[in-house]
C-alpha cells in the first residue's frame, strides 16, 4: 500500500522521467519514434512473407492484420519486462545518491513502452482501414475496447516488471533466463496462430497456462474478428492484472530497502 | 512541531556480504542448490549505536577518516539507507547533496534537467517554473542552458547541479563532501549560499575533510571512527581533536597532559553559550591565566565604548617548541564572531618558545555595541593542532549609551547641513512610555559603570 501511495506522490516524476526517456531516445534520429515500430513491423513482414508464400495457411485472412493484432501487445509485453530488470541497476546513480523512489524505475519503463504501444496503434487501425475498403474485413465497434484492454495489460506488465526490476538486483543473471522464456513464449502464445486449431494436447494446455494467452486472444478478438472477448478470457485478464499487481508491490516492498546497497 | 531536525537513537547500520565474497548469487546457483536463501553470510557493521539529535537551524558537521561510516551516516538521515537497528527520525523536506547532477540524463538539454532534478528532489513543475531564472542566474551558465547535458564540462554539470538543489528550499540540507567541487569562485559562492541559508534557519548537516569549513561553518560537530561516535560537540575541539588522533606526532608526555586537560566527551554537549569554558589541547604549552585588563593593568568584566583593553595571556610551557601560533577571537554571546586573529595570520614568524612568559593583545580602542561577549584564547601549532584552547575563558559585558545594534561600532558622527536641525537630548530622556523607559534603566544597571 505504502507503494501506492509513493506512486501517487510521484505520478509527476514518473510522467517528466518517461518523457527524458522518450525524448532521449529519440534525440538525435530522424525517424524519431518510428524506430520504436521497426521490430514489429518486420517481424510482421517475415512471418507475413513465411505464412503467406512459402505455408500459406488460408484460415485466417488477412493474415497480416490478424499477426499485427497478436504482435503488438506481445511487443508491449516482452520488451517492458526485458528493460525493467536494467531499470534499476542502470540507474544506480538514482538509488545510491538521490533520494529517489525506487518503484518509479520500473514503471517509467512500462509507461515509455506504453506510449510506444500506443503510438503503433494508428499505424494498426489504418491497416484496418485499409484492408476494410478493400473489402477484407469489416470494421467492427469492438475496436473501443482497445483501451480497456490496454489498462488491464498495463496493470499485468507493471506487475511484472517491478517484481522482476527488483529481483534482478539481488540476481543478475534473471535477464538473461527472461530473454529466453521471452524467445520461448512468443511461440506458446497464440500469435501466429490460432489456438483451437492446435492439435496437440499438452501444447494446448500450456497455452492455456500462458498468462499473456489471454490478454493476445482478446485483442485478436476486438480488432481482428470483430467480437466481444470471452468470458473466460476476460475474467482470467482481471485475475492475472491483479496477482501480478499484488506480487509486484510485495515483492519490491520486500526488497526496497535493500537495493541501495546491493545494487 | 518538535524542535530537532533530525534525531537517530542507536542507530547501527550493518552492509551484508553475499555468499562467498561475491555480492550477487543467481538465481540459477540458488535454484541448482535449492538455496534460495537471501541471509548474508558475513556484514560489516559501518556503523555502530549513534544516537545524537540536530536542532532546527543548527549546523552541524561530521568528520572522520575513510571509511569511518561519515556517508554512511549521511545517507541514513537522508533515508536512502534504512538502519539494521535504531531509529531515524527526520522533520521537514530534506534535500541530500551528496553526488551532484546525480540523475542528470547526457542527452537532454539542461533545461530540461533542471525540471526533472527539481521534481526528483522533491518540488513540483510549478514550483520549479518560479525558481527557474534562479537557478540559471546561479549556476552561472545560462548560454548553455538549451544544450544537451552531455556537451557540458564537469564543472558545469556541478554547477546546474549545485543550483538546482539549493533552490529546493529544504528544511533539511545534506551535503556529502560536494563544497569542494567547482573553481574558487563558484566554492565561495556556494558557501555563501549555504550561509544564507544557515541564516535562513535551515538545517545543515556536512559530510567533509575540509576541517576549515566545519570550525567556520558549523555549531556542532561530530567525529565518528569506526562507525561509532567519538566526539561530540564544539566544532574547534572535535576538530581539534581529531587532528590530535590523527597526528602520529603525539609523544607519551604530552598524551598524559592532554587527559589531564580534557573534557569528557558528552553525548550531548551543549550547543552553543552555555557560559562554561570549554577547554582542550595537548598540554605542552598552557595558557595558565587569560584575563582583559584595562591600561593600567587592572582587570575588566565590563567595559564601555573606547576604552582601551587588552587581553592578557599568562603562558606556561612545559615542552619547549618551535612551531606555535597565539590566537584570540572576541565573539557575541550569539556566537557571532566579532573579530578573529593569530599571530601567524599577522606574519609573526615562531622562534622559539623555551620558559614562560607573558602574551598580550592590546586594543586601543575595543567598540563594541551593548551586549555580552566572550574570548577565546589559543596557542597551537601553525597546522591548527592546539596546546591548549579556551573557548570562552573570558566573559564581559559591553555597555552603551546609545542603542545602536550590530557587533562592530565604526567610529562616526552626524553632519548636516542646509534646512536639517535636530537637538540633543539625554538618552535616558527620550520620548518613549514611562513603563518601557524605566524597565530599560532597570535592564541596564546591573551591567555596571557606563
Amino acid at each position: 500500500m505504502d507503494s501506492l501511495r509513493t506512486l501517487y506522490r510521484y505520478r509527476q516524476l514518473i510522467a517528466t522521467l518517461t518523457a527524458r526517456d522518450l525524448k532521449a531516445r529519440y534525440r538525435g534520429s530522424i525517424l524519431g519514434f518510428f524506430w520504436s515500430l521497426a521490430n514489429p513491423l518486420l517481424l510482421l513482414a517475415v512471418y507475413t512473407i513465411v505464412f503467406t508464400f512459402f505455408f500459406p495457411s488460408a484460415l485466417i485472412h488477412p493474415y497480416p492484420l490478424f499477426l499485427f493484432a497478436g504482435i503488438l501487445p506481445w511487443t508491449f509485453f516482452s520488451a517492458a519486462v526485458l528493460e525493467s530488470t536494467s531499470s534499476i541497476s542502470s540507474n544506480a546513480g538514482l538509488i545510491k545518491k538521490v533520494m529517489f523512489p525506487a518503484e518509479a524505475l520500473p514503471l517509467v519503463t512500462v509507461a515509455s513502452h506504453l506510449v510506444h504501444f500506443v503510438l503503433a496503434m494508428p499505424v494498426l487501425l489504418l491497416a484496418t482501414l485499409g484492408f476494410a475498403l478493400h473489402g477484407d474485413i469489416t470494421i467492427s465497434i469492438t475496436i473501443l475496447l482497445v483501451p480497456v484492454l490496454m489498462i488491464l495489460q498495463t496493470l499485468f506488465v507493471a506487475g511484472i516488471a517491478m517484481t522482476v526490476s527488483s529481483a534482478s538486483v539481488l540476481f543478475r543473471d534473471l535477464r538473461d533466463i527472461l530473454t529466453n522464456l521471452m524467445q520461448l513464449g512468443f511461440f506458446v502464445t497464440p500469435i501466429l496462430y490460432l489456438v483451437d486449431r492446435v492439435q496437440s494436447r499438452p501444447l494446448r494446455a500450456l497455452l492455456r497456462l500462458n498468462p499473456m494467452t489471454p490478454f493476445v486472444v482478446s485483442y485478436q478478438d476486438v480488432l481482428f474478428f470483430g467480437h466481444l472477448p470471452g468470458l473466460a478470457d476476460t475474467l482470467l485478464m482481471i485475475a492475472y492484472a491483479s496477482f501480478s499487481v499484488a506480487m509486484g508491490v510485495t515483492v519490491f516492498g520486500r526488497l526496497r530497502d535493500t537495493l541501495a546497497e546491493a545494487i | 512541531m518538535s524542535d530537532y531536525a533530525i534525531a537517530l537513537t542507536n542507530v547501527s547500520k550493518s552492509y551484508r556480504l553475499w555468499g562467498r565474497g561475491s555480492q550477487f548469487a543467481t538465481l540459477k546457483s540458488a535454484l541448482l542448490k535449492r538455496d534460495l536463501a537471501l541471509t548474508p553470510e558475513t556484514s560489516v557493521e559501518a556503523v555502530r549505536d549513534v544516537s545524537f539529535a540536530v536542532d532546527r537551524g543548527e549546523a552541524f558537521g561530521i568528520i572522520g577518516r575513510n571509511g569511518s561510516g561519515k556517508s554512511t551516516l549521511l545517507k541514513l538521515i537522508s533515508g536512502i539507507l534504512k538502519p539494521s537497528s535504531g531509529s531515524v527520525r527526520v522533520n521537514g523536506r530534506v534535500a541530500a547533496l551528496i553526488e551532484l547532477g546525480a540523475g542528470f540524463h547526457p542527452e537532454i538539454t539542461g533545461r530540461e534537467n533542471i525540471y526533472i532534478n527539481g521534481i526528483m528532489l522533491g518540488l513540483s513543475r510549478r514550483e520549479i517554473e518560479a525558481r527557474f531564472d534562479q537557478i540559471v542566474a546561479f549556476s552561472g551558465i545560462p548560454e548553455f542552458i538549451d544544450q544537451p547535458v552531455k556537451t557540458y564540462s564537469s564543472g558545469m554539470y556541478v554547477r546546474l547541479g549545485f543550483a538546482v538543489a539549493v533552490h529546493v528550499d529544504p528544511d533539511v540540507l545534506l551535503i556529502d563532501e560536494v563544497l569542494s567541487v567547482g573553481d574558487e569562485e563558484f566554492s565561495a559562492k556556494c558557501v555563501a549560499k549555504i550561509q544564507e541559508m544557515k541564516y535562513r534557519g535551515v538545517t545543515l548537516v556536512f559530510v567533509t575533510h575540509q576541517l576549515d569549513q566545519v570550525r567556520n561553518l558549523c555549531d556542532r560537530a561530530l567525529w565518528i571512527d569506526h562507525g561509532e561516535p567519538e566526539t561530540i560537540g564544539d566544532p574547534v575541539r572535535v576538530v581539534d581533536a581529531y587532528l590530535q588522533a590523527v597526528s602520529s606526532t603525539q609523544t607519551a608526555p604530552a598524551r598524559a597532559a592532554a587527559d589531564e586537560l580534557k573534557t569528557p566527551a558528552t553525548a550531548i554537549a551543549p550547543r552553543d553559550d552555555a557560559g562554561e569554558e570549554e577547554r582542550w589541547g595537548s598540554g605542552e604549552v598552557v595558557l595558565s591565566r587569560v584575563i582583559l585588563v584595562d591600561s593600567r593593568g587592572d582587570e575588566l568584566v565590563a567595559l564601555g565604548p573606547g576604552t582601551p583593553v587588552s587581553i592578557e595571556m599568562d603562558v606556561t610551557v612545559r615542552v619547549p617548541q618551535d612551531d606555535f601560533v597565539f590566537g584570540v577571537g572576541i565573539y557575541h554571546a550569539d556566537g557571532t564572531c566579532v573579530y578573529g586573529t593569530n599571530t601567524d595570520l599577522e606574519g609573526l614568524m615562531p622562534e622559539h618558545l623555551e620558559t614562560n612568559g607573558r602574551v598580550r593583545f592590546v586594543m586601543p580602542a575595543l567598540d563594541l555595541v551593548a551586549g555580552t561577549y566572550r574570548i577565546d584564547a589559543a596557542v597551537h601549532t601553525r597546522n591548527g593542532r592546539a596546546f591548549d584552547y579556551r573557548r570562552g575563558v573570558i566573559r564581559f559585558v559591553a555597555g552603551s549609551r546609545v542603542h545602536d545594534i550590530g557587533v562592530y561600532r565604526p567610529k562616526h558622527h552626524w553632519k548636516f547641513e542646509g534646512g536639517i536641525a535636530f537637538h540633543e537630548i539625554d538618552l535616558e530622556q527620550r520620548n518613549v512610555p514611562v513603563e518601557v523607559a524605566e524597565a530599560m534603566r532597570e535592564a541596564r544597571k546591573p551591567r555596571g559603570k557606563v
